[in-house]
């Protein structure tokens, strides 16, 4: 399935099949997360990091099969494949937005996603602190939420950020590298 | 067109819900001319009731097996549909998350692939996915045998299927 293939998907779903919600809701909803654990953890940001990423695993892992039962698409025939369906289809239908899919490694495994708007962040400004801005990835969730989907679905990812505007840099980009595929489960043995 | 019996499994290979309908209630089974008696019709099920919680076992590595046959010959984009023996019929449907969806009918039954498609997406999705407060994996059937489920899932087979 070709990227525009998966385009016209993504728009078609969010067009027909998606309950819309008030932006500023999601905005100050994960916000008030973020801010809620950066004080719990003293603002620990590689745990504040941490907990946001569990948070998005155990979304990813539900999530997944509301896409599926959305989508009606069937399984990837590759990664690249796959990609084009997160970003084109998993993002456009729950966030609106459809990060560019981008720097492929030569074996196909690892790709970056580059949003070049990004919901969950609209009115975030990092606290002055001298660390946030080093440490604390605000969108974290969204890592947390691919590693779980796709886990669903029998990939092992990784997904990390490496850049993000929050932070000064020119984009917000996310790592994406598949670790393995998943085999199937055999029932436990009988005794 | 009597459906005998539903199951669901996960991706852990784990019977997560299982739902018999025979015997028949008598009001039902008096009201629908269609129905069989339940002493003539699955005589084969009839013996694995006996048999207990086996049946899922049973029925899972069936349907495990013939999935992985059916790919080995068709491919790995292949699936089996339904099966047919001289007593039911069984028909499968797995989603892309390894959730497998099986329901034993009899022979008469057309195809169940939508109908099963409609549970998951539905009544499974719906209700037990996206049940904040159920587990995300269902060791035991935990979180999939609630309310809403179990009564949407009776009527769909009851008023939907019937």
């Amino acid at each position: 399935m070709s990227a525009t293939k998966a385009s016209r998907i993504g728009e078609e779903i969010w067009k027909t099949r998606i309950d819309k919600v008030n932006a500023e809701l999601v905005t100050l909803t994960y916000g008030t997360i973020v801010a809620q654990l950066c004080q719990d953890y003293n603002s620990d940001y590689q745990e504040v990091n941490k907990q946001l990423e569990k948070m998005g695993h155990n979304i990813g892992m539900r999530l997944i099969e509301d896409f599926l039962a959305k989508s009606g698409v069937g399984r990837c025939a590759n990664f690249r494949e796959t990609a084009d369906m997160i970003a084109k289809v998993g993002f456009k239908i729950f966030l609106n937005v459809a990060p560019t899919v981008t720097n492929w490694t030569s074996d196909n495994n690892q790709f970056s996603l580059i949003f070049d708007e990004n919901p969950l962040a609209d009115f975030v400004e990092l606290p002055d602190d001298g660390r946030a801005q080093d440490e604390l990835w605000f969108s974290n969730i969204l890592c947390g939420v691919l590693r779980g989907a796709l886990e669903m679905v029998q990939m092992q990812i990784e997904a990390h950020f490496v850049s993000d505007v929050l932070r000064g840099d020119d984009t917000t980009e996310m790592r994406v590298s598949l670790v393995r595929y998943i085999e199937d489960e055999m029932p436990p043995e009988e005794e | 067109m009597p459906v005998y019996s539903f199951y669901i499994f996960d991706r852990h290979a784990e019977c997560i819900y299982k739902r018999r309908w025979l015997p028949r209630p008598t009001s039902i089974a008096g009201k629908s001319s269609r129905a069989t008696d339940p002493q003539a019709g699955p005589t084969g099920l009839g013996q694995t009731v006996k048999a207990g919680d086996d049946d899922a076992k049973l029925v899972f590595g069936t349907v495990f097996s013939l999935r992985n046959m059916v790919r080995k010959l068709g491919g790995e984009e292949d699936n089996f549909v339904s099966y047919s023996t001289s007593q039911y019929k069984l028909h499968y449907y797995e989603t892309p998350t390894n959730i497998k969806f099986v329901m034993l009918t009899d022979l008469k039954s057309p195809s169940m692939r939508i109908a099963l498609q409609q549970i998951y997406i539905n009544l499974f999705v719906e209700y037990v996915v996206k049940n904040p407060l159920s587990p995300i994996e269902h060791p035991g059937g935990v979180g999939v045998n609630n309310e809403l489920f179990e009564e949407s899932l009776e009527q769909f087979v009851t008023r939907v299927l019937a």
